[in-house]
């Protein structure tokens, strides 16, 4: 078994452990564990995933607070619980992703590492791609775009994503018919 | 709609795993069938489609923003199974590649969004097409969205009534199916009427693109 799957099953093990442990206490010494794995990158590692629960947590934690004040009910236990664990779980997932190739992990099968690989390079070039298009449209309005400029903008990059879609499947289903990917 | 890890309780997520994972095995031998050297790029191009698709904001009236998933879209065009594949490996890809999303609500996510909303799609697009082309493309976008957005609400809104502790204090997502079914579905009709216009769109765009490339 290569080092990357065996950190993939580690990984899904760490998940597991996570959503069946309860007790504040220890959902908050697997996050210590995980920060310490981290090693030098503990602080930037805590950051990214406070900044990427943030937004819902807050919303979630916020209401259920008003709801328990309302029906007279203590509500720390059950905020500190489901923030530690959303922050253990998101660590570890952030933790995962920048220690394993999931590449190696999964290539036990050809066809799935092939299609994750193709899938997730043009995925990262559609992302550069949208942020050029948010950029653009933002750089050439002096105040906020209207609503039918905004949908002029979704409209034109939408058209642009379909119609490279439909080229890069195109030219990768030649390639793979000139290197014979099919008869190896 | 899709749910971030830790608030779904494991009496959830690992039947929806074993569920999801007989679906990912027979929807893969049902598009091996077909797999060659057209359908495995498509696939892969699909993908990242869907997954950019999802980052475009459709902006709504009042400054906020949706974002489409292209669930009608993938469903209507390449079908039910293909579509499954493909938003299952956005997903798997958000969460493992991307950090976004999360690992214990992926098979959830995935049946709600890639199994019911690409199904249903399909559905309304084979029974309706017959009668009016663009109204059945215009549903299956919005049922693609506001179907998965129900399921979702409801796994949500069960979650304080599959796991509590002994004193009754919820140790996953905290609110019941009071809160969630209004608090998901409401918006999401409204953002679903946006994702049917893109299915309506889309795929006329697709249509001429395509016609165009084999000319």
């Amino acid at each position: 078994m290569n080092r990357d799957r065996l950190l993939l099953y580690l990984y899904l093990a760490g998940i597991l452990a996570a959503t069946l442990v309860h007790d504040p206490v220890w959902l908050g010494a697997g996050l210590v564990l995980v920060l310490l794995l981290a090693g030098s990158d503990a602080w930037r590692l805590l950051r990214r995933a406070l900044l990427a629960i943030l937004a819902f947590n807050a919303i979630i934690s916020l209401s259920y607070a008003l709801m328990a004040w309302w029906q007279e009910l203590s509500p720390w236990l059950t905020l500190a619980r489901l923030n530690l664990r959303v922050l253990l779980l998101t660590s570890l997932s952030f933790l995962f992703i920048a220690r394993a190739n999931l590449f190696r992990a999964l290539d036990f099968s050809k066809g799935l590492t092939y299609v994750l690989g193709l899938a997730y390079s043009q995925a990262l070039a559609f992302r550069r791609a949208h942020e050029d298009f948010r950029m653009a449209l933002a750089s050439r309005s002096l105040r906020r775009p209207s609503l039918m400029d905004r949908y002029r903008a979704s409209a034109a990059a939408a058209s642009w994503f379909l119609e490279k879609s439909l080229h890069a499947a195109t030219q990768s289903a030649q390639a793979l018919r000139s290197r014979g990917f099919f008869h190896d | 709609m899709h749910i971030p890890d830790g608030f779904i309780s494991p009496q959830t997520y690992l039947p929806a795993y074993a569920l999801a994972a007989g679906l990912w095995a027979y929807a893969a031998h049902r598009v091996k069938k077909r797999l060659d050297a057209d359908t495995l790029p498509f696939l892969a191009a699909y993908t990242a489609l869907s997954f950019v698709l999802m980052m475009v904001a459709l902006p709504l009236p009042g400054g906020a923003t949706a974002h489409a998933a292209g669930i009608g879209l993938l469903a209507v065009c390449f079908g039910g199974w293909m579509a499954f594949l493909a938003i299952s490996l956005v997903l798997a890809m958000q969460a493992l590649l991307f950090g976004d999303g999360g690992i214990t609500a992926l098979p959830i996510n995935a049946l709600a969004m890639g199994g019911v909303g690409a199904f249903c799609a399909l559905a309304a697009w084979k029974l309706l097409a017959r009668l009016h082309e663009n109204l059945a493309l215009f549903l299956a976008g919005w049922l693609s969205i506001v179907l998965p957005a129900a399921l979702v609400a409801v796994v949500l809104g069960l979650q304080p009534a599959i796991a509590r502790d002994a004193d009754g204090a919820p140790l996953f997502f905290p609110f019941g199916l009071s809160v969630t079914l209004p608090a998901v579905i409401l918006p999401h009709l409204l953002v679903g009427i946006a994702e049917g216009v893109l299915t309506v769109l889309g795929y006329r765009y697709l249509t001429r693109l395509r016609s165009r490339l084999d000319a």
